[in-house]
Order: C-alpha cells, then structure tokens, then sequence
C-alpha cells in the first residue's frame, strides 16, 4: 500500500484557485517530483504548493491512498480520470472534484463545489457535506452526462443535479436545488428531502424523491400509487410526457405551480 | 521589398499547363516573377510537390450562423484545444472553431484563399468583423439574395434590369462577392408557413417561382459581369427523389458566359437523391452526373459526407426544421428580415447508419462520375457534409480504389444495393487532384485573374509545398501517404511569406477581403429609387443610410469593379 498525504501549505492569498488535476493516484504513485499544479497563473511543483508525505510503495493504482489536509476548498479538478485507487478529503474541495472519474473512491468529509463528479464513468464518489450546482450532471451542450458509478451525498446538493443523467446511480440525502434530473436518461436519482421542477425533459430512467416536490412539472402522467422504500406510499408518474418521455418520477408530496 | 526563392519544386499547375515540371519559383513583394537576386530567402522544396495555395469555392467558417453554431455546440469547444504560443491565439473547436482555428488549420493544409458560401446582407458586418480575425485567408463572402423582397418583386415584374441593380447595389452596399441563392424562395414560403416542394411551386405573396428567381439572377448576374456565377444551393435539399429537381433545375440554366460557368451548383450530393422516402432511398449521382457532363454551363462542388461529429448550418430553414424532426437533438432556426434566414443542427454522420452510408458514397460517384474535374469540385460545404481538415482523406478516396473498398467495407453493409460506388474504377491522378482543389476552384470563382489558383508569372504568390514525392508514391496502393502528406504542409507560403512550415504556424498575418462593386449607370441607382427606399423604410428595421458596411470593417481589401451594362 501506499499512502501519498497532501497538507496544503499556507498560502499569501488563499483565495486564488487551484487546478490540480495531477491529484490523481495514477499520477502520484509515479512520485511527486515532476508534476505541477496551477495556482491561478502561474505553474507550481506540487510541492511549494503542499507539504507531501509518502508512505509506502505501490505496484497498482488501485494501491494507493491519497490524503488532502488542510485548507482545500479552491483547489478544483481533484481525481479527474481518475481510473483507481483513493482520495480521501479531510476538508472541503473545489470545483470539478472527480470529473471523468472511471474506477475508485472518492470521499469528501466537507462540503464540494459544483460540478462534483460531472460526467463520471464509474466508481465511488462520496461527499458528506453539501455540494454546489452540476453535482453529477453532464457538460454545457453535451447530451450524455454521468454514465455510471455511483454518487452519494449526505447534504444538500444545488441546482440541476444529475443533469442529463444516463446512467449509474445518485443519491442525495438531504435536499436539491431547482430542476435536479432534467434531461436524465437513464439511471437511477434519489432524492431523500426536497427538490423543484424534477426530471424536466426526461426520457428514462429512475428518479425518486422522498421528500416534497414543489413546482411539480406538469407533463408528467399520473399512473397510480406505489410502496417505495419503508413502505413509504409514492406517487408514480411517467414522462416528461413533451418529450415523448418513458421516464419514472415517484414522489412523496408534490405540488403544481399555481 | 521582400524575396522569396523556392527551390528544386515538383510544380503541378493546371491552369499555365504544367503538369509535373522541377522548378524553381521566384517571388518578389508578394507576386511571383521571373527572377529574384543572390539574397532572397530560400526554401528548398527539395523535389516535393508543389501546388498554388489552396482555394475553397464553398465553406462556412464567418458570420452569424457560424457563430450562431459556437453558441449552441459548447462541447464542441472541448475538441482542437491549444494554448497561445508564439504568434499563435488559443484556438479550440472542431466542427466549428474559432476563426484562428480555421485559419490555422487550412492554412497547415495549404489553403489560402476562401469563400464564406453564405453572408446575410444584414448581417454583413459581424461576417467582416470575423474575417479581419482569419489572418492567413484571402477571404470573400457570397451574398445571399433567396428571399430578397426587392429581387422577389422585380422578378415577378419581370424587370431583369432592376433585379440587376438590386443586386449591385447590395453587394456594394454589404462588400459581398457574388450571388448565394439558397433554396430561392423556400425559406420566404416557409416563413409563412408554407413549403415549396420543387421550382415550379409559387412562393406565396411574392408570385413567383424558383425557376424564375434562379434564372433571373443569373441574367442579372451576367449583367453585371460579376466574376462569380450565381452560386446556388438548389431547392428541397436533402429529400429522397430530390435528384429530379436537381436535375430540372440544371437544364434552366442558359449559357451565357464563354470564359465561365453560368451556374456554380453547391453541395450537390444533398441534392442526388432517389427513392421516394427514406426506407427506399438510394443514390442517383449517375443521371445527376449525366446531366452535368452535357451541360458546359454548370460547374458543381461534390458536397462530401464523410464520418463522424459535425455541425450542419445553412440559410435554408425548412430544411433544418425537418433534420430537427428526424434527430430530435438541438436546433435553431433565424429569420433575417426581408432577405433570407438560416438554421443549424449538430449531427452524427454514422458509418452505421443506411441513409448517412449512402450519402458518403453519394458524393464520390458525382466526383468520379463527373468527367472533367474543372466542373466538380473537391468540397465538403465546411461544416455541413463535414469539416474541412477531412480533405486530405477525401482526396485519398479519390485517388485510391483500395481505400474506397477498404471504407465501403466498414459502412452499412445494405448500402451495397442502393449505390454504384464498387463498380467506379476511376482513379484520380495529382493533376485532376490541383484542379479540383485550386485551379479549377479558383477559375470557378473567376478570381484566376487577380493571381488566384496559379502559379505564372504576376501571380499572387500563394504557394503550398506538400511532403509528396510523386515519383515515389504510388497514390492507389499508399493512400495513407496521401492523407498526411495533404493534412501537413512543408511550407505554406502565402503572399511571398511562408506562413506555416512542418505544422507550425509562423506569422500572424493580415488577410485581403475581395469584394465585388459593380458600376452602374446613375438610372438604375437603387439608393435614388423611390420606390425601393420607400420599401427600404418601410419594412427595415434599419435605415438605408445605416445598412452599407463601412469602410472601417475592411482593413486590407481588394475592390473589384466591374462594368455593368445597365
């Protein structure tokens, strides 16, 4: 096993983002000499940027451990491609944290910025605070978004979560945003709180929301009451019924716009 | 007082006749010339083919729609990434990128000469304000008139004089370069709601049919001598049993013009179609390539399909709105007042896919079908059949039966009985290839007067130095040489500088737009005519005083006047 730990130095003007796409088990288990983070705009060796400890030595990806410490929540694109392995992050992260990701774990014990996990392919991705807009959705223009692996977050997501959602799965355990699952495609969304405007425009796939729906889309068609889990009564819908949909939308409580 | 030498060059240069010749060029300030002193730069061509600088007589890579199809494809911006370096901008895109990305590309591919197929006359300026940033192209714009109110009217007047002056007067006012008719007439009808099926149906409220447009405009287009024919992408574009309005569309066309063609035919590939819906579709390149043979007065572009993710853009509308209905993915569609519209779509040509199979196949037979390579040139109606750093493999399908087989094997095995491709024979030789590339593009355009597509003396000179030692390859069996040897130049030089060697771009350069004023007798001045400022007032939404492109959107240009006989 090995074990790559990232403390982030401090920084004159912490506020100035970080894009670091080298953090990355499949670049780390290489050693850490040669790669460079750009900190705004200027090109910086991983290590003026963080103290890095390494333990250990890997034969895999799929050996090594990466630890982000300290004060991370500017530094984006954390576990881009990435196709193995783990990151662990003790605080928050940025933008962009596990886009592309194909195998692997990802966890978060912060909070994430948006676009958390934009277009994966597969593997774990973990937050256990709250994450920003784009959490788990395709790119701008793009049709297909997330493909597979499986999204989970503890806390709140913002808005368009698991847009253009095709395959894998995405849970959120506390509220979304505004239109979560619009264009989905496939694969499955949970919502355990509250979300507006689910699922606009989509054409299959699964999304459940436990909680309450307010501004309730209304091209969905009724088809009747089902028993989701714990036994809760949902409210089964199909659509979006204007883009000649076959999606399942089951709903806790729901509301039309007046 | 610059000098350039190119050394030891293996010379195609179809239109001064030769045709495989080592020679040395000389250049002096930008044109070529018998001689040059002891110190002029060298470049040692080293026996390489060498080809005048490309010309493409039909791309869309400036104006509105173009990038209209940037707005609505951001993943497309994901492709062709690069960052700033030297004098090089960031560029990024693939089926539509930044106008530094098209000038990059063609310009490491030999081109340097352009011709935007479609400029709204409204929406000129945003057409100049892009080509002042393509920095390495000679560029011009064909002006669209299909849904001209004015041209509309005095063609159901059946005052030909008066379409003429219509006609001068707004490619003075725009600074365009020649005709663009895109689906005449359809697009107008289907902004009221209607749909004109072929050439004889009426456009509604106007009185008047495409037949009658396109024969209109290319008197009026003699009549005013302009260098470029009337430049016409035909009606019902893209139906299946399409390819009998093409062909009735063909036999209008009068001669009219010994030094030229009467009419340029675009994208004709969209236009070759059998069958009666898409399930009995087939191709119908032979009757179209037919018809084309026997008529002298008509030079058409092959509009080739080839795989892959592309963006489809054009001023016909309708046509847009239906391959919207049958992808069902993005789609936009634009109404220029009172003078045409547009619409664009991304599409997926798939090898898997029957209709895009036959397609593809569609466009070499016209190629290969079509005898004489002056009157079919090598196009791909950029971004429409597919963008153009494609070229060099369509030239390689043309040059290699290998390579046609080889593909053909690849693509939906049920095209098989709907095209002829396997049975054509023919393969393309170096020259038919310059031909159909520059010379034939640039005498098509009628712009080899101004120095364009050759290599003679007084030329301009753009050159284009290829890694191709014709002795040595044997184009039908190493087609894979071809495809590399047109992607890269060895040297692109472009108005005595060389702008690219071996990939790399090395000058920031300034382009020279060509634009056409014709020169009318004060009678038949539009912008003194009561009647078309009445209309002018009327219904723009801009006053005549403001609607000239000024002088400020063309840095370096080229004005090209012509007498016209009203």
């Amino acid at each position: 096993m090995m074990r790559i730990v990232l403390t982030m130095k401090p920084r004159t003007n912490p506020h100035v983002p970080i894009e670091a796409e080298k953090i990355n088990p499949a670049f780390l288990m290489w050693g850490t000499d040669d790669l460079t983070v750009w900190e705004g705009n200027k090109e910086r060796r991983l290590d003026e940027v963080f103290e890095v400890e390494v333990e250990g030595k890997a034969t895999s990806v799929n050996e090594v451990e990466v630890v982000l410490r300290g004060d991370t929540s500017r530094v984006k694109r954390v576990g881009e491609y990435m196709d193995g392995g783990k990151i662990t992050v003790e605080g928050d992260v940025g933008m962009h944290c596990g886009n592309f990701m194909a195998a692997g774990t990802i966890e978060v014990m912060g909070d994430a910025g948006g676009w958390f996990a934009r277009e994966m392919r597969g593997g774990t991705i973990t937050c256990h605070g709250n994450v920003g807009h784009y959490c788990a959705a395709g790119y701008r223009g793009e049709k297909k978004g997330m493909r597979g692996g499986k999204v989970e977050v503890f806390g709140n997501a913002g808005d368009f979560t698991a847009e253009h959602l095709f395959g894998g799965e995405v849970v959120v355990h506390g509220n979304c945003g505004d239109m979560p699952g619009v264009d989905m495609q496939g694969g499955y969304l949970t919502i355990h709180g509250n979300c507006a405007r689910p699922c606009g425009n989509m054409t299959k796939g699964k999304c459940t929301v436990l909680g309450c729906v307010s501004g309730m889309i209304p091209t969905f068609k009724t088809e009747g009451e089902v028993e989701g889990p714990d036994g809760l009564p949902l409210t089964h819908f199909t659509g979006d019924v204007a883009n000649r949909g076959k999606g399942n939308l089951l709903v806790r409580h729901y509301q039309y716009l007046d | 007082m610059s000098e350039l030498l190119v050394k030891n060059a293996y010379v195609i240069d179809p239109i001064n006749h030769i045709d495989g010749e080592v020679m040395d060029i000389a250049v002096k300030d930008g044109y070529i010339v018998e001689d040059v002193g002891p110190k002029a730069e060298v470049i040692d061509a080293g026996g390489c083919l060498t080809l005048p600088g490309g010309v493409d007589s039909h791309t869309h890579v400036c104006g509105t729609k173009v990038n209209f199809g940037r707005y609505m494809s951001p993943e497309d911006m994901r492709a062709g990434r690069e960052v700033r370096r030297g004098v090089k901008h960031a560029t990024s895109g693939y089926s539509v990128p930044t106008t530094y990305a098209n000038s990059y590309r063609y310009a490491l591919m030999g081109y340097t000469t352009l011709l935007e197929g479609a400029m709204a006359p409204l929406e000129a300026r945003h057409t100049h304000e892009e080509f002042s940033a393509t920095p390495l192209q000679d560029m011009m714009a064909n002006t669209l008139f299909d849904g001209n109110w004015g041209v509309m009217k005095a063609v159901a007047e059946g005052d030909i004089e008066r379409v003429a002056a219509i006609v001068g007067w707004t490619l003075s006012a725009v600074k365009g370069f020649g005709i663009k008719l895109t689906n005449p007439g359809g697009t107008e009808a289907w902004g009221y709601g209607k749909d004109l099926r072929c050439i004889k149906d009426e456009v509604p409220h106007f009185g008047v049919s495409p037949a009658e447009i396109i024969e209109a405009m290319i008197r009026a287009c003699e009549m005013l001598r302009l260098p470029h024919s009337v430049h016409l992408h035909c009606n019902n574009l893209g139906t299946p049993g399409n390819y009998a309005c093409t062909i009735g569309t063909f036999n209008l066309v009068p001669d009219l013009n010994k030094t030229r063609q009467s009419l340029y035919a675009t994208h004709v590939q969209f236009h070759s179609y059998g069958g009666s819906d898409w399930k009995t579709f087939c191709s119908k390149a032979e009757p179209v390539a037919y018809t084309v043979n026997n008529l002298p007065q008509i030079v058409i572009d092959m509009g080739q399909v080839m795989f892959g993710k592309t963006t489809t853009m054009t001023a016909d509308g309708p046509m847009e709105f239906n391959l919207y209905r049958l992808h069902h993915n993005k789609w936009s569609n634009h109404d220029v007042e009172l003078e045409t519209g547009s619409g664009i779509i991304p599409v997926l040509y798939r090898k898997k896919n029957l209709v895009n199979s036959i397609m593809w196949s569609i466009g070499l037979e016209l190629a290969l079908l079509v005898k004489d390579p002056w009157r079919c040139l090598l196009t791909t109606d950029n971004p429409n059949g597919a963008p153009f750093v494609k070229y060099p493999e369509i030239i390689a399908l043309l040059m290699s039966k290998k390579y046609r087989d080889a593909e053909f094997a690849t693509v939906n095995r049920r095209t098989e009985s709907r095209v002829i491709l396997p049975s054509l024979e023919r393969e393309m030789d170096w020259n038919e290839i310059a031909v159909m590339t520059r010379a034939g593009q640039a005498k098509a355009l009628g712009i080899t007067g101004i120095g364009k597509g050759h290599l003679g003396i007084g030329a301009e000179a753009d050159i284009a130095v290829y890694p191709l030692k014709v002795g040595e390859i044997d184009p039908a069996q190493e087609y894979q040489k071809i495809i590399d040897g047109f992607s890269k130049t060895r040297w692109t030089v472009k108005r005595g500088r060389p702008v690219a060697r071996d990939g790399e771009i090395l000058v920031h350069g300034e382009n020279t737009t060509i634009w056409v004023d014709p020169k009318i007798s004060p009678a038949h001045d539009m912008s003194r005519d009561p009647e078309f400022t009445e209309m002018f007032n009327h219904w723009y939404s801009v006053r005549m005083s403001n609607y000239p492109v000024q002088d400020e959107y063309l840095k370096r240009n080229l004005r090209m006047e012509t007498e016209a006989t009203i």
